[in-house]
């Protein structure tokens, strides 16, 4: 029983970690909480949905098609959005995104209204095998090792590739980053759109287990951002660690404690660590230059 | 035709006159210096050659190319660099990572560390050690091979200085801007950034405009100074010109010395 | 002298006529000599567009109405506007429409914030209102006919099927963590006191939660025969995948709020077969004259691409107690006159259940039948209609 609930816990934490992930890697480059993340991947989602409904594009076609999608998308609400803002302090740049998110969301409805659908996908959530004798769904075994994966691409992308490095640099200032010729605005834009995949693939994950709707992403998103903000904001791996780490605490919640209250847990842990510790979990010391 | 020059530079801030009608020219190869009281509007200068500040007015030119309006990763590419007065590097990066930054413009493959990664004949792997052999010669040069693999946030400000010059030389300009180097070094420290600047100028053939309240150093280094104050250029000349000019003695209130600021 | 009687004359009658207009006027708003019109709200666009279909269905009903002939040689003018589920809009909306071209009567109009926002006014305005929604949750009015059934007697109907007919002891309650949710399981609580039973488990959920595994194991730890799904369609997709993962498969069953059977075996990805569900309505594919016809208005009136199903169902069921009333009532249209005609509704048969109307009670609806649903979204009706007696 307990197991069982950790190791479900972990199948949603691992959602959870990519969203938190997606929110992790705008707000270090850019310093803004956006809110839209959940609708912009949301969308990437439903582009999936009439690729593969509405246009008959096998899920391997419609797969990179959705991705690429999702960067560009990422991209454009930085370019015509986000640069927009002529110095924004840091409720401006909260009000745009959550304006952004209104947007996404009246264009979402408005195209595919609010009606639940079904995401055609590979894999069906209830299709499980046994260890032991838990339960566990093939969908939950392919959310958590695509999970990994895309931390182990972050990681990879980060530390070994001119243009990860570039983003780090830009992260870490961004002055010096455009004296070494590196071109800001494009990494912003990039970030926005690299995020906006890592949170398209959360979704394309989530749609399967539950239905596709306008506020599919409404409840993961805050979870994502309650693990965000366990991680600390700022560290990929603080974010990915506070996925799995409310994904579990919240069904251990649910289960022993209270199931009327389980999704207050994501609310209480954001308050909680802002109150206690806002660096997060894992976050190093290190105080921000003025 | 100067190699450099700025022609009626002018930026202000709210009603704050930073800079108003500044005129340099810098010859290929030399060491300039700039000078003025705290406020005087040097380091804005800088930002506004490096791109970081935009004029209101004025032109800059760079080997007969006008860069006033070019965003700063254009005009890194075309061959400035510079250093900062509080120093702003990569602060939770190591010193190598800091310098291989510098070669951003150089890599011409996407991957990086490639030649731990994959078969180090691979083109990327080539690119990579070029790149890093490079960086190498610059911290040999800097004496900086006990930071190399620390977290620049960790070192002594003097080293840090010295790693934010390896980064600017890493960069391969012609035009180097050095924004107060010596501030917070020991004397011995700035003896040896003596000579490098010296070599740099010299043996590497890039041009140094440099801000430095150390009036020792400036003397001795450059071959022409412009002096600004209150974002004006009072006077401009040779070292022994300037030391004599009344209007400097009178900006610097009878030789009040600076250098520690 | 003369001159000054005509004159009198003439005012008297102006004035006479002006009055008899004004009386015309306050005692059947929106009725003229060639229409009536009826208003309606719905959100078109925005989150709950999916209302949108009920206007459309209701606007079908209509046009077909008036295809026959109108009523008494009047045709129905249908005015709906778009409240995008924003009570703020409702209200205005209404006010516009009442206060310009003048409205008979309303027809259903989503959304339990808006009808609350809209109650008093209508009030004051003394409008008639079919109503959606219940007298449990909107305070009832001499003007306001309901017809749902209310949830708590929806809920104790589906226990009593459970209990006595198929024999079912242990049942478990999976509801939403609202009004709506919290009247089914008291209706359910009262019904199993009957049998001197208790709910083997009652898991409340929050109607936004994704992720429903806790919930799940709380349900099946309890090891029940029947889980009642008193929750939102999306919740109830998720229970089901969450369910069938966790290899757990009980009776399921559910309300009318998700009596949809083609949308949910869609959703569900064809787990929704199998499950025991209540009506409110005849089923959209259900073999009788009354539902070829309305299929045939659908298909003649409403816009290609839309699918049959019960919102626009919904729609023509709340508009025909309403013309029930205005035939009878003949050409000399009155509010109070239809509101008679309404009282004295008894066992009103049109696409919904029995309605029933009586000045002490306007809950129209009091019963549902049970039916089941079958692969590829089909359905099979499996009782007749049946009654409350919580
Ligand atoms: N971004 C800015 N916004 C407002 N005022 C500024 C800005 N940058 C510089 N200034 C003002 O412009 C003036 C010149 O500043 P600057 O930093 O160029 O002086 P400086 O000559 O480098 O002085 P120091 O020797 O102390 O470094 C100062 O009064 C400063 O406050
Ligand atoms: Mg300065």
């Amino acid at each position: 029983m307990l197991w069982q609930i950790v190791i479900g816990g972990i199948a949603v934490g691992s959602a959870y970690a990519l969203i938190a992930l997606a929110m992790v890697i705008i707000y270090k480059t850019s310093e803004v909480l956006n809110f839209a993340q959940g609708d912009m991947a949301c969308l990437s989602t439903y582009v999936t949905f009439m690729l593969l409904h509405g246009y008959g594009f096998p899920f391997w076609v419609s797969l990179p098609l959705t991705l690429l999608f999702a960067f560009v998308l990422g991209a454009c609400c930085e370019f015509l959005f986000l640069r927009r803002a002529k110095d924004p302090t840091v409720l401006g740049l909260i009000i745009m995104t959550l304006s952004l998110e209104m947007i996404l969301f009246g264009l979402l409805s408005w195209k595919w209204g609010s009606d639940q659908r079904e995401l055609p996908f590979p894999i069906t959530s209830y299709d499980t095998f046994t260890i032991g004798s838990f339960y566990v769904s093939r969908l939950e075994v392919l959310t958590f090792v695509v999970a990994l994966v895309m931390m182990a691409l972050l990681f990879l992308f980060f530390r070994y590739t001119k243009t990860g490095i570039a983003i780090k640099a830009t992260q870490l200032n961004r002055d010096s980053a455009r004296l070494m010729g590196i071109r800001t605005n494009r990494i912003l834009m990039g970030t926005w759109g690299l995020s906006s995949v890592v949170g398209a693939v959360a979704a394309l994950l989530i749609a399967p287990a539950s239905t596709l709707d306008p506020y599919m992403m409404w409840d993961p998103l805050l979870k994502g951002f309650s693990s965000a903000v366990l991680g600390g904001m700022t560290s990929l791996p603080g974010a990915a660690a506070g996925g799995y780490i409310v994904g579990i605490v919240e069904n251990l919640f649910g289960t022993y404690v209270s199931i009327e209250f389980k999704s207050a847990v994501a609310f209480a842990i954001i308050v909680l660590i802002l109150c206690i510790k806002p660096s997060g979990l894992l976050a190093r010391h290190y105080v921000k230059k003025v | 035709m100067a190699f450099f020059s700025t022609e009626g530079l002018s930026i202000s801030f709210g009603g704050l006159k930073a800079l108003a009608d500044v005129s340099i020219d810098v010859q290929r190869n030399s060491i300039s210096a700039i000078i003025g009281p705290n406020g005087a509007g040097k380091t804005t200068l800088f930002n506004c050659i490096s791109g970081i500040y935009r004029a209101q007015q004025g032109r800059i030119i760079f080997k007969d190319k006008e860069i006033h309006r070019l965003p700063p990763h254009k005009i890194a590419a075309l061959g400035i660099a510079r250093t900062y007065q509080n120093v702003e590097l990569f602060a939770h990066m190591t010193t190598m990572d800091n310098l291989m930054l510098g070669r951003h413009l150089f890599l011409k493959t996407g991957l990086l560390s490639g030649a731990t990664l994959f078969h180090s004949r691979s083109r990327s792997a080539r690119d990579e050690i070029a790149n890093r052999d490079r960086v190498e010669q610059i911290i040999d040069f800097l004496e900086l091979q006990a930071a190399r693999n620390e977290f620049v946030s960790n070192l002594p400000f003097g080293t840090q200085k010295k790693v934010e010059l390896g980064r600017a030389l890493a960069l391969e300009p012609e035009l180097l801007l050095l924004d107060e180097p010596c501030a917070g070094m020991n004397v011995e420290e700035k003896q040896d950034l003596m000579i490098w600047l010296k070599d740099i100028q010299e043996e590497f053939g890039i041009t140094c405009l440099l801000i430095e309240h150390d009036m020792s150093l400036v003397m001795e280094i450059s071959e022409r100074i412009t002096v600004l104050n209150y974002g004006r250029k009072i006077a401009e000349g040779t070292p022994d010109q300037i030391q004599n000019d009344p209007q400097v003695l009178e900006a610097y209130l009878g030789g009040d010395d600076r250098a520690e600021n | 002298m003369k001159k000054m009687l005509l004159w009198t004359i003439v005012m008297a009658l102006v004035i006479a006529v002006c009055a008899a207009g004004a009386v015309t006027a306050a005692d059947a708003p929106g009725v003229s000599d060639t229409e009536i019109r009826i208003g309606q709200w719905a959100a078109l666009t925005g989150p709950a567009a999916a209302w949108g279909a009920v206007a459309r269905g209701a606007e079908a009903y209509f046009k077909m109405i008036n295809d026959e002939g109108g009523i008494h040689g009047r045709m129905i003018k249908h005015l709906v506007f778009d409240d995008q589920y924003n009570p703020a809009r409702t209200v205005a909306g209404i006010k516009e429409l009442v206060e310009g071209p003048g409205v008979f009567a309303f027809v259903a109009g989503d959304c339990t914030a808006c009808a609350l926002a809209a109650r008093d006014y209508l009030v004051e305005k003394k409008i008639i209102w079919m109503a959606l929604g219940n007298a449990w949750s909107i305070k009832p009015d001499r003007h306001f006919f309901f017809i749902y059934p209310n949830y708590l007697d929806e809920a104790a109907i589906l226990v009593k099927y459970a209990v006595e007919t198929m024999g079912k002891k242990k049942i478990a309650f999976f509801y939403q963590n609202d009004d709506y949710g919290k009247g089914g399981l008291k209706g359910a609580q009262q019904q199993l006191e009957k049998y001197k039973l208790k709910l083997a488990a009652e898991v409340p959920v929050e109607p936004q939660d994704r992720d429903l595994k806790s919930h799940t194991m709380a349900i099946k730890n309890a090891d029940p025969d029947v889980v009642i799904l008193w929750v939102n369609p999306t919740s109830a997709v998720i229970m089901r995948k969450t369910a069938a993962a966790m290899k757990f498969a009980p009776l399921w069953m559910a309300p009318s709020t998700l009596a949809d059977p083609a949308l949910m075996n869609q959703i569900t990805g064809g787990l929704w077969e199998g499950t025991i569900f209540s009506c409110l309505a005849e089923l959209p594919d259900a073999d009788i004259p009354l539902m070829k016809k309305y299929r045939a208005a659908f298909e003649k009136y409403v816009p290609k691409g839309e699918r049959w199903g019960i919102m626009y169902m919904a729609g023509f069921g709340f508009a025909e107690p309403l013309v029930e009333a205005l035939k009878k009532v003949g050409r000399d249209v009155t509010t109070d006159k239809v509101i008679a005609e309404l009282d004295k509704m008894t066992d009103f048969k049109g696409i919904f259940g029995h309605i029933t109307f009586r000045p002490e009670d306007r809950q129209g609806q009091k019963e549902v039948f049970i039916a089941e649903a079958l692969k590829d979204g089909k359905s099979k009706r499996l009782s007749d209609w049946i009654k409350a007696d919580r």
